[in-house]
């Protein structure tokens, strides 16, 4: 396998953090390289969200190492995660509903003139043009993002989340909430945006996705990464029993 | 139907209020209709107009400050003292402006950073401010300024006086700064959603800490205005003038769950405000109706803006 | 960071700095004036006349009472004249060789505060409390319980409401009152006669009375009023100032739009008179209207002294406590005093005898 040998552009070892005396993450390890499609599976609570969140720098580890391009950290803040070229898409969508669309899309990194102006033209324009590319069908730029649908708003948050050259882009159920058509749009561009070289995480229930999208499968129980498998290797039901750990058993049984 | 369906339902409205009541009261009384006392009633409101647009921002965040009208008295006095201490006129305003916005620092701060409840928080400092001001003064005003600083208040450039023209000027700089910077932008976005704006990469707490500077800086400002205008620095100047000011701005079509900021309709709004009290003085009516006009405007628009968000909610979902 | 940081450091140092600097400035005039009256009050006409004046009105004077505790409730420090008022009690106090405490609210609205204030005293072991209430009824529990104590209760300034006190049953041993009409009427009077010595008749004239609906307010108007009637002059507007400089600004500048020849504006106190002279600079209109307020600042003093203000109706609450603690001895010496009222005394002063009132208090 050619891709071993290659760097991974990122690389989590060790991760815990607890909230309280909740442990969400208890030491997970993950491996991401630069191009793969990694699915990451497990039960609600099994630590998928903290680990994107630490990821994106919206939330602190209480240990462990995050590498990126080889460089460690101990932590990551949002600003950071964003250059390092981390972009997540979130579960709980992250628009501003009472704003509009072209100015979600460019939340933070607004283009200005004379160094003062917000240049909301170019940010229309640009906002249109780029949703076109993507393929992302929208009412029209000037409407608030409150008042588009479920799969407008993901597009948006997709949109937004590589507008800016990112090189991983992280979806936390994409299209938990969604309709069959909505979500066979977004995952036809999820499955485009791997095609042209982003490294992508995918964070799903839905074995169909999974296997239809990624290469790799890590699946996390109980704040732990504790397999990683290749969707070539196995079937829905064998990651369905990691899952719930009636793998593992199985395998100890057998062994 | 357009009308109801205009982003700018709010602003409109006012408008359409402002010019009812402008030609009622040019036939109820006969001096209404003059220059005169347009210029009156914009004198009057310059000072509101001023801790409005403060205000908006605070609001449009998702905030509110009850401490303006403490920090307009705390600043007026800082002032006085200075001017009384023989410091220059320039030098006393600065101090003075300084002195109100070291307080919009200190909740802006305690409220950002340590995520403090903005009610309570400018609560507090309403009571710091006006406990400072009564007793730096021992609550008796200080009074008797140099021209040149009451020039502030009541002096005259061209056809208008300096009130009118500052307020007029943080009127369209608060415009600019709401609707065209990236300050604008984060204010509504701090309103609407700040986690979103957060895992977009800003430095929250920065921008909603800059909020209250702002508003105290506003109300430091009024607080110029006040001391020369009256040629007196009262620690009880600006009293409940905070009332004034939410009730104008949540008129002026700012949400006051945040998101949604109207630099114009909190304009509009002061206007409507006062050019009510002018018109029922103008009539001679008691001063007991006055407040139950004042009341009944701001519910009736209120409750107009509510319905038709109600209406354009259906329609949309 | 840093460079904010820096910043705050910078806003915060410059605050202190003027904390400070002012604070000293302001002990020292303080210090100054203080030596000042210690002598002069004696001297001052205006001054010994009135104290004259009460004290008569109090005879027969009770006996010396030494060691005698009093407590004193307030509705407010926050205000010039009960910053005064507390002096005088304070001055009185140590030179009738009683112990006297003076304790006040937060506001000058806060009845509930005032209330409590007034509970927290009747827990204490004061001989007789004054009180001086915000409003006719907000300290009337207050009173009961004292009743029940058997601590008796003088009343000064405002009195309790009739009807709301002998249905709790509350009973006050002594009153003392301020005839707020009679502030509002001497006032307008003075105005009319201004008006008529230039040669004025059924001048238009105006009234600003305090908060809508406070007790003082409402009786210096009515007083102003039955003054501005008896003097036939043409009462055009009755506005509310709600006490607030900025507020009777607006309303003079409103006034005089709707009457150019307005003549007259009797304001229920100093502050709001303040305000209007202010307006009436503005317009180019001072020499025209005479003002008048009530309370005798500092600050309408100096006013009168620059030929702005035209009269202030001066109470004397430096006095008015020497008066109170003589009633209260008085009622401790159980003197019958059923038949008496008392009231404090009153002057009006005007831009002739200011400076008459140098150092009044």
């Amino acid at each position: 396998m050619g891709e071993k040998k290659k760097q991974p552009f990122l690389s989590v070892k060790d991760l815990k953090k607890s909230f309280g005396r909740v442990e969400a993450l208890r030491g997970a390890d993950l491996e991401v390289y630069p191009g793969e499609t990694l699915a990451i599976v497990g039960d609600n609570g099994a630590g998928k969200t903290t680990l994107i969140k630490t990821l994106s720098g919206v939330i602190s580890p209480d240990s462990g190492e995050i590498m990126i391009e080889g460089r460690a950290y101990q932590e990551l803040n949002p600003r950071q995660a964003l250059d390092l070229g981390i972009s997540t898409v979130y579960q709980d969508l992250s628009l501003v509903n009472c704003r509009d669309i072209a100015t979600n899309i460019f939340l933070g990194r607004e283009p200005v003139r004379h160094k003062i102006f917000v240049d909301k033209r170019k940010m229309a324009a640009e906002a249109e043009e780029f949703l076109r590319q993507l393929d992302i069908k929208i009412p029209e730029i000037g409407v608030e993002a409150g008042q588009l649908s479920g799969g407008q708003r993901q597009g948006v948050a997709i949109a937004r989340a590589i507008k800016f050259g990112g090189k991983l882009l992280i979806f936390d159920e994409p299209t938990a909430a969604m309709g069959v058509q909505e979500s066979a749009a977004v995952l036809n561009l999820i499955r485009k945006l791997g095609q042209k070289g982003y490294a992508v995480i995918l964070i799903s229930h839905n074995m169909y996705e999974v296997f239809q999208l990624a290469k790799r499968v890590s699946v996390m129980r109980q704040g732990k990464v504790v397999a990683t498998v290749s969707t070539g290797d196995v079937t829905p039901h064998d990651v369905v029993a990691l899952i719930t750990g009636a793998g593992e058993i199985a395998a100890d049984i057998f062994s | 139907m357009k009308i109801a369906r205009s982003k700018h339902f709010s602003q409109i409205l006012l408008l359409l209020i402002l010019l009812i009541m402008g030609v009622v009261l040019s036939f109820l009384s006969p001096y209404f209709l003059s220059w005169n006392n347009f210029y009156n009633i914009l004198d009057q409101t310059s000072v509101d107009i001023i801790l409005a647009m403060g205000m908006v921002f605070v609001i449009a965040s998702g905030g509110i400050d009850l401490s303006i009208g403490s920090v307009l008295a705390y600043s007026g006095i800082m002032m006085a003292f200075a001017m009384k201490a023989g410091m220059a006129i320039p030098v006393a305003v600065a101090l003075g402006i300084s002195a109100g916005t070291v307080i919009g620092l200190c909740s802006g701060f305690l409220i950002s950073c340590l995520r403090l409840n903005p009610l309570v928080t400018t609560l507090g400092f309403m009571s710091v401010a006006r406990g400072l001001a009564l007793i730096l003064t021992k609550s008796s005003p200080i009074f008797g300024f140099p021209n040149a600083f009451k020039f502030l208040g009541s002096g005259r450039v061209g056809p208008v006086n300096v009130p009118i023209l500052v307020a007029l000027a943080i009127a369209v700089i608060s415009f600019i700064l709401l609707n065209k910077t990236k300050w604008g932008y984060y204010t509504l976005a701090l309103g609407g959603n700040e986690e979103a704006l957060r895992r977009a990469g800003v430095a929250t707490h920065r921008y909603r800490a800059s909020l209250y500077v702002f508003c105290a800086l506003m109300a430091a400002i009024a607080g110029m205005i006040t001391v020369a205008r009256l040629n007196s620095a009262d620690p009880l100047a600006g009293w409940m003038v905070e009332t004034d000011a939410i009730a104008a701005v949540v008129l002026g079509g700012t949400s006051l769950s945040g998101g949604r900021g109207s630099i114009l309709g909190a304009v509009l709004a002061c206007l409507v405000l006062g050019m009510l009290d002018n018109g029922l003085i103008l009539m001679a009516i008691p001063a007991y109706y006055q407040k139950l006009f004042c009341g009944l405007i701001i519910i009736i628009a209120l409750v107009a803006t509510e319905l038709r968000n109600r209406k354009e909610h259906r329609n949309f979902v | 960071m840093k460079k904010k940081s820096l910043l705050v450091g910078l806003l915060v140092a410059l605050s202190l700095f003027v904390l400070m600097g002012c604070g000293e400035k302001k002990d020292a005039a303080d210090n100054k004036s203080g030596d000042v009256e210690a002598e002069d009050v004696v001297k001052n006409d205006a001054y010994t006349d009135l104290d004259r004046k009460i004290l008569s009105a109090l005879e027969p004077l009770p006996d010396k009472m030494e060691g005698v505790k009093i407590g004193v409730v307030f509705p407010t420090f926050s205000n010039p004249f009960y910053v005064a008022a507390k002096q005088g009690y304070e001055d009185a106090a140590a030179s009738m060789g009683i112990k006297v405490d003076v304790v006040a609210g937060a506001t000058e609205d806060d009845v509930e505060g005032q209330l409590n204030v007034f509970k927290t005293m009747l827990g204490k072991d004061y001989d007789a409390i004054i009180i001086v209430p915000i409003t006719g009824m907000n300290l009337i529990s207050g009173v009961v319980e004292a009743n029940q104590k058997g601590i008796p209760i003088i009343c000064s300034g405002t009195t309790l409401d009739k009807d709301a006190a002998a249905e709790a049953g509350a009973k006050i041993a002594a009153h003392m009152t301020y005839n707020f009409e009679e502030q509002g009427y001497v006032g307008a009077k003075y105005i009319s006669k201004k008006i008529k010595a230039a040669g004025g008749e059924k001048a238009k004239v105006a009234v600003i009375e305090g908060l809508a609906g406070a007790f003082q307010g409402e009786g210096r108007r009515d007083g102003a009023i039955k003054a501005f009637k008896e003097e036939g002059m043409n009462i055009v507007s009755v506005q509310a100032g709600d006490w607030d400089r900025q507020k009777a600004y607006n309303i003079a500048t409103n006034l005089i739009q709707a009457n150019p020849d307005l003549k007259g504006i009797c304001c229920a106190n100093d502050t709001m008179a303040l305000g209007v002279v202010e307006a009436l600079k503005v317009a180019g209109k001072k020499d025209q209207v005479y003002v008048t307020g009530v309370d005798f600042l500092d600050e309408a003093r100096q006013s009168l002294k620059a030929k702005e203000l035209d009269g202030s109706v001066a109470m004397a609450p430096y006095i008015t406590g020497k008066g109170n603690l003589t009633l209260a001895l008085k009622v401790l010496q159980k003197h019958d005093i059923s038949k008496q009222s008392y009231y404090s005394p009153i002057a009006l002063i005007t831009q002739e005898n200011v400076n008459d009132y140098d150092d009044w208090k």
